[in-house]
């Protein structure tokens, strides 16, 4: 994906004060660092505040990099990673609060997510259901386990191969291999549960 | 996971090559003893279906796009500098814009971006400050109103002026403290020398001058004449050679002290 004399030439500049260099960056890795945060914080607004915090530790951290231990979208990732860790740890209370008011909304209108798939109108326009399918994937993503979460949007959805993998994790490779199974096998009973309950 | 034996594999193993056979890199013998343990196990062969199955719906996720003013954000929270060019050549490149606009966007701003980015820094803000304080602290003390300067004329004549006034006050200055000096050194010097010469000094006044008090009543008499609420007043009169000085008529006089 990175040419990795190119990556390494660009972040000497980077080091150096070029702030070309760094605008270079921040346009090729946003789009990337955005997705992962989007996907694994499942909201927009704390994806945005995320990537921004990604890439202001990048920027005070970047003379740390070096490029003989890896490549420079693995310690990219590894930041993203770390950031979000830490965000999951410090809104854990908020989950709890907003889980409590959501089984209590639950109990009151008794309608939980199948059924209110199942309210909206069929939409005839393919494309207006594809778009439903990827929000029910998206919210079912949000519901497994952070641990099985991040593997599986490593690897299903950023491509990155087992050993970059744990090396972002500080895992072994065999359980990485274990959590992106256990996390697809958990998101499709999830889905499977949804539908069927749809159907 | 419960760890059952079934053609020649372990669940755990199973479970390890899962991965790799969903991925398709497992070929060969090694593929049929999977496979054949997935149709047996009663735990494996669902977890098969069920991790191919997720990884279809993950598959189908699409990415999603960044917010318009994200990359903007970042360099404004990193840099700053960079984010100013950036919008103003964002406006720059928007229809509609007065050709104005588009200079200042163009040209004005990347020269004068630096210059604002540096002067909107805290630690220049707070330096600017110091220098100014000290400034007009110090104008103060000269004497130096801020309304002086603009009657100042910048004509030649009136520079010269100024300058041989300035130039006369100081050299009298310097005089008036040279004179100073002089008469200081001078006393001093005649301090030092007068009681090495007793004859010279000032007569000595008699001892006990002070605690005189002969001629006393004759001044107290004099102040305090208000004072007394009668007097005998003996007139004088010329002795003559016919008339004997106890024949004198006494004449009692009283004065009576007025009040107003």
């Amino acid at each position: 994906m990175e040419d990795v004399q190119v990556v390494a030439m660009l972040v000497r500049r980077c080091i150096a004060g070029d702030a070309a260099a760094w605008e270079e960056i921040v346009r090729t890795y946003n789009r990337r660092i955005y997705n992962i945060c989007y996907r694994f914080a499942g909201s927009g607004d704390d994806a945005e505040d995320l990537t921004q915090e990604v890439f202001i530790k990048m920027y005070r951290t970047l003379a740390s990099y070096d490029h003989t231990k890896g490549a420079f979208i693995t310690w990219v990732t590894t930041i993203t990673r770390n950031l979000l860790v830490d965000h999951f740890r410090k809104t854990k209370q908020d989950r709890v609060t907003d889980s409590m008011d959501t089984a209590a909304s639950e109990h009151e209108d008794a309608q939980p997510l199948s059924e209110q798939i199942q309210d909206q109108s069929a939409p005839p326009d393919a494309h207006v259901r594809s778009r439903e399918v990827s929000e029910t994937v998206h919210a079912a993503l949000a519901r497994i386990s952070p641990e099985l979460r991040e593997a599986v949007i490593l690897r299903d959805l950023q491509d990155m191969d087992y050993k970059e993998i744990a090396t972002v994790l500080k895992v072994p490779e065999g359980t990485v291999k274990s959590r992106i199974n256990r996390g697809r096998a958990e998101l499709a009973r999830l889905l499977q549960r949804t539908y069927r309950q749809v159907m | 996971m419960p760890d059952h034996t079934s053609n020649g594999m372990q669940c755990h193993e199973f479970d390890q090559l899962l991965s790799e056979a969903i991925d398709g890199a497992l070929s060969g013998a090694e593929l049929d003893r999977f496979q054949a343990h997935a149709r047996v196990c009663p735990a494996c062969g669902p977890l098969l279906a069920e991790a191919e199955a997720g990884r279809n719906w993950l598959k189908g996720l699409t990415e999603v796009e960044p917010p318009a003013g994200l990359v903007t954000k970042i360099l404004a929270s990193t840099t700053g500098v960079d984010t100013q060019r950036l919008s103003a050549a964002e406006r720059a490149t928007q229809p509609g814009v007065s050709w104005w606009e588009r200079f200042e966007a163009t040209v004005l701003h990347p020269f004068l971006a630096p210059i604002w980015a540096t002067v909107r820094q805290p630690r220049f803000a707070m330096s600017f400050g110091m220098a100014f304080f000290a400034l007009s602290v110090g104008l103060t003390v000269l004497g130096i109103k801020p309304a002086d300067v603009r009657q100042i004329s910048l004509k030649p004549a009136a520079i010269r002026h100024t300058f041989y006034a300035t130039e006369a006050r100081v050299v009298r200055y310097y005089e008036n403290v040279r004179i100073v000096y002089e008469v200081e050194s001078r006393v001093r010097e005649f301090r030092r020398t007068a009681p090495a010469e007793p004859g010279e000094t000032s007569p000595a006044k008699p001892k006990g001058s002070k605690n005189d008090t002969s001629q006393q009543p004759e001044q107290k008499e004099e102040r305090n004449y208000s004072q007394s609420d009668s007097r005998i007043i003996l007139a004088s009169a010329h002795v003559s050679q016919g008339l004997n000085f106890c024949d004198l008529p006494v004449v009692s006089v009283t004065t009576y002290r007025r009040f107003v």
